[in-house]
């Protein structure tokens, strides 16, 4: 309706109409692919397939996680050479022995084994066994041929174990052991790993009180969380209250120092007088408060001692006399043993009991036994402290990065480049940061703090090495593309109407930035997060560079330990300068790192569905942070 | 189309001795070089003659000014006001005056300019990078352009609402009183009693008193378009500028959004947009029509739409052309 019609008539080129109707054009028929039936099937298997990984990968972290810590039942083995083995069994497998193997073997075994062998196609199967013992055996697991065999007690309802037997009966003879006088225990040990014996006697300084299994059984349990509770309460005193003994002449060390350093360059400046009084009365004081520190501190620690030795020597008393397979006595402290239980002897409940109280452990305890053993809880609280302050530090800063890009910078080529230039830092590999992280934030801005604010700690670092804190900006680096770019589509995605709206009401760009874009955009960039989470808290190799370690004493955040006098900056309870443990870090460690990697096979899986439980449990609350942004801000009519 | 570009520009300046002889086609503002009239195709197939003829042909030209619409009591003044885009330019040498309480019409086909002249008025195109402005304009006899005009400070006097409904992502309280909240206000009992006033002043007031706080997107789009009204006239503006505020209706919201601009009428200056001729013929006491980046005839409603001097006006509002 921009303008008028020509009148009819007028000679225009623009618009000479052909006189007579053109005939229809036929149009031709609509082909396969342009119904877009196949398509339908190409993006289906394309999610189908996607899904199957995920699912798949998921499923069997979970399947192998979830039951590393269900008791199993502990069978009784006897060899063809007489020896007799206790244990946990797991993976059978099928091997091509060698013939010199073969040729050693006794008439008797070597008969058996040809007849396996003859079944198997030339192969023979041997099943893994967990027979623990490590310090009697060297070993905590050893495969044992099943030809070897001669007599194997099972309990018979217990199918799980026994399907590994169903494959030839006739070879095996399997025997039920009466549950009731099968009193074999699993004993899970401060050190050693786990032990499979029969209880014999339980004695209190050497004396046997019974000698019946049962009845030594019963006296265990009766009298092992009093003797935990000693052992917790001698671990507290040589942690914390000695810890505090050595905290305090710590602080006194270093005020004096401090103060002897003072005093030396005021005189190597050639100070005033009075200055150098001054400095000379303060060097001497803290001399002096050093001095009463340490005999004070000899005095506390002499008290604690002694109190550790009387609780050694209550725990020395009681001990579980038990018998190994092979007939080896082995005389158990009380105190030294984790968790027993009598393996063929519980029900459902039981084994149940068995499984949480495992789990607790897991989650709540600090590692034993080079990490294959005890808890994982300071790695999970090193990796959600440090996820949460990188959130803190990469949120705010990305934000305010996008900000500039979308809202304030001339959109033109130098912006467009920028853009590039960050969403290409998303795929520099993580090394590559972490290397940074240590060569910027550990070794220039950290040897800088140390040097202008911990001289007195020198020449052990404070800063000045991998942390918490740096590893955290590290993280914060290497999430920033993911919530640059996700913080920039949210802000793109908020209408101009609604800036054009603000505007109009005389709002300055801050103020429409601040009360309508940002709001709108907020759902968007919490997605950004949630994103910088995910990619962070599962993020491990550059953390071996800035901080993470296998294990760490003390958790970054620590009540016991207030930051105080170490240095004048105050930090409150926190100590981001610490190394800390982490649960990618953990996983990679057990995984790889590990003596005993049998043993630590189904740790990696059960720490990698925690890992995946946290990452996430933090996604899910950022998310529900999302959706009540959303609800907020959602209309019918947007 | 009858009228011969001579004869229309001696009748146009026997009727408007007000109106400066412009000075058209050379370019008063900012060095504009004049694209070859590439936005409009349609150039070619006009016939010779007439008004439209000469604007297209790009010939010196007058906006024929009634008298009764030459006011002395002016809120709005525009004095040869020229705008690009870029290397194009939208409007041409215009000139008008909007009175005081009065409601003020601008009519014209699509893309004639009539948003780009309202968003000129509080220089919402300054957000545009490529606009240059020449002329001049007064709001209550302060210079809009010009060097020391504080642009925010200029928008608080002048209130907006646009052709879609904008309302914030916030609840309808917050949205009547963001005009006091960036000025900083504080006080509840000032905040609650401007959100009343404004909102019953856009007869909203028994729709919205129970839901203050909920989220104003989930209005209905009438509701919406009388929250920006509430908006707008929540900050006393000078001039309140409607573009096309019911395009995106249906009519019963229509309907309601017109009575209310009736109610308006005296207490606010309203300078507003339409495509709907009953629209403009009830609604405005002054009416200007537009024809690509030209004011072609500016005077009372009732003349306009009545006794139009131009046969292009009597065309356009009858609907025979447009
Ligand atoms: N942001 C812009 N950039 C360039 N040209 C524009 C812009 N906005 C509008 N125009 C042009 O200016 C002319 C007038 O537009 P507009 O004021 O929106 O017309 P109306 O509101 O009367 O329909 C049109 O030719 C349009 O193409
Ligand atoms: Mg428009």
């Amino acid at each position: 309706m921009s303008n008028a019609l020509p009148p009819t008539g007028t000679k225009d080129p623009l618009i000479a109409a052909p006189s007579a109707p053109r005939a229809r054009r036929s149009r031709r028929g609509t082909s396969l692919f342009a119904h877009g039936e196949p398509m339908i099937w190409f993006t289906g298997g394309s999610l189908v397939l996607a899904l199957l990984m995920i699912i798949g990968l998921l499923g069997w972290v979970l399947a192998q996680g979830m039951g590393t810590f269900w008791p199993e039942r502990v069978p009784q083995l006897e060899l063809l050479g007489g020896e007799r083995l206790m244990g946990e069994l797991g993976d059978v497998e099928r091997y091509t022995p060698e013939a010199s193997m073969l040729d050693a073997l006794s008439p008797e075994l070597r008969a058996r084994a040809d007849l396996e062998l003859a079944a198997l196609d030339g192969q023979l199967e041997r099943v893994l066994l967990r027979s623990g013992n490590f310090d009697i055996s060297n070993t905590h697991y050893r495969w044992v041929d099943r030809y070897a065999i001669a007599h194997a007690s099972r309990e018979l309802d217990d199918s799980e174990a026994g399907r590994q037997w169903e494959l030839d009966p006739a070879r095996f003879r399997m025997e039920a052991s009466a549950s009731d006088t099968d009193w074999s225990l699993v004993v899970e040990r401060l050190s050693w790993g786990r032990l499979y014996a029969k209880p014999v006697a339980f004695q209190v300084a050497g004396q046997a009180l019974s000698d019946d299994p049962a009845e030594a059984w019963e006296q265990f349990e009766a009298h092992h969380s009093e003797a935990r509770e000693r052992w917790q309460q001698r671990r507290d005193l040589e942690t914390h209250d000695i810890g505090d003994v050595n905290h305090a002449l710590e602080e006194a060390r270093l005020a004096a120092r401090a103060a002897q350093m003072d005093l030396d360059a005021a005189l190597a400046a050639s100070a005033g007088a009075p200055r150098l009084t001054k400095l000379r009365a303060a060097n001497e004081a803290a001399q002096a408060s050093l001095l009463d520190t340490e005999e004070l501190g000899e005095q506390r620690f002499a008290e604690l001692q002694s109190q550790i030795r009387e609780l050694d020597e209550q725990n020395a008393r009681q001990t579980l006399l038990v018998q190994t397979a092979d007939g080896t006595l082995v005389d158990l402290q009380l105190a030294d043993v984790v968790r027993a239980y009598p393996a063929n002897q519980l029900g459902l409940f039981g084994r149940l009991g068995v499984y949480a109280s495992r789990w607790r452990e897991f989650l709540f305890d600090d590692p034993r036994e080079a990490n294959s053993e005890g808890g994982v809880f300071p790695a999970i609280f090193g990796t959600v402290v440090m996820t949460l302050i990188m959130s803190l530090l990469v949120v705010p800063l990305g934000v305010l990065a996008a900000l500039y890009l979308r809202e304030y910078a001339k959109q033109g080529p130098i912006v467009s480049a920028v853009r590039i230039a960050v969403n290409n830092l998303a795929g520099v590999p993580s090394i590559v940061f972490g290397v940074f992280g240590l060569g910027f934030f550990c070794y220039i801005v950290g040897v800088s703090i140390d040097e202008l604010f911990y001289s007195a700690k020198l020449p052990s670092p404070t800063f000045g090495t991998g942390g918490l804190l740096w590893a955290s900006f590290t993280l914060a680096l290497l999430t920033l593309p993911v919530v640059i770019v996700a913080t920039e589509e949210a802000l793109s995605a908020v209408p101009n109407s609604m800036r054009e709206g603000s505007y109009a009401c005389g709002a300055t760009k801050w103020q429409t930035i601040q009360r309508i874009v940002l709001p709108r955009a907020a759902p968007g960039i919490m997605t950004g997060m949630v994103l910088a989470i995910a990619r962070g808290a599962g993020e491990v190799a550059p953390l071996m560079l800035v901080g993470a370690v296998k294990l760490a004493p003390d958790l970054p955040i620590d009540v016991n330990n207030w930051s105080g006098s170490l240095g004048p900056i105050w930090t409150g309870a926190a100590h981001l300068e610490r190394s800390f443990m982490h649960l990618g870090f953990h996983i990679y460690d057990l995984g790889f790192q590990s003596q005993n990697s049998e043993a630590a096979k189904p740790m990696v899986y059960t720490t990698t569905l925690l890992l995946i439980g946290i990452v996430v449990t933090l996604n899910l609350l950022a998310v529900g942070v999302r959706s009540r942004l959303r609800r907020r801000f959602a209309g019918t009519h947007v | 189309m009858t009228t011969s570009s001579e004869t229309l520009r001696s009748r146009a300046g026997a009727t408007s001795p007000q109106t400066k002889p412009s000075s058209a086609e050379g370019p008063s503002g900012p060095p504009a070089r004049e694209a070859p009239q590439s936005v409009e195709p349609q150039n070619s197939r006009a016939p010779s003659g007439g008004l439209f003829a000469s604007v297209d042909a790009k010939q010196p030209f007058k906006t024929v000014v009634h008298e009764a619409s030459v006011h002395t009591d002016s809120v709005l003044e525009i004095n040869d006001f020229n705008l690009w885009y870029g290397e194009s330019r939208a409007l041409w040498d215009i000139s008008m005056s909007c009175a005081r309480g009065k409601v003020t019409a601008l009519i014209g086909p699509s893309g004639c300019g009539k948003s780009t002249l309202l968003r000129s008025v509080n220089r919402m195109n300054d957000l545009i990078d490529t606009v240059k402005v020449g002329g001049e304009m007064q709001l209550n006899g302060d210079a809009i352009y010009g060097s020391g005009v504080d642009v925010i400070d200029l928008r608080k006097r002048i209130g907006m609402v646009f052709q879609k409904p904008n309302p914030f992502p916030m609840s309808i309280f917050e949205n009547v009183v963001y005009s006091l909240r960036i000025d900083g206000e504080r006080d509840r009992t000032v905040l609650e009693e401007v959100c009343e006033a404004s909102l019953r002043g856009a007869g909203l007031w028994e729709e919205a008193k129970d839901r203050l706080n909920d989220s104003a997107l989930a209005m209905s789009g009438g509701q919406q378009q009388r929250l920006c009204i509430a908006r707008a006239i929540a900050a006393e503006p000078e001039v309140l500028l409607l573009d096309e505020p019911c395009s995106a209706l249906d009519p019963i919201a229509t309907g309601r959004i017109e009575e209310l601009i009736d109610e308006l009428k005296g207490s606010y200056s309203v300078l507003i947009v339409t495509h709907n001729m009953q629209q403009a013929s009830r609604t405005s006491d002054d009416t200007a029509f537009m024809y690509l980046g030209r004011l072609v005839e500016f005077g009372p409603t009732s003349e306009i739409f009545v006794q139009p001097r131009l046969k292009e006006t009597e065309d356009y509002v009858t609907g025979r052309f447009g």
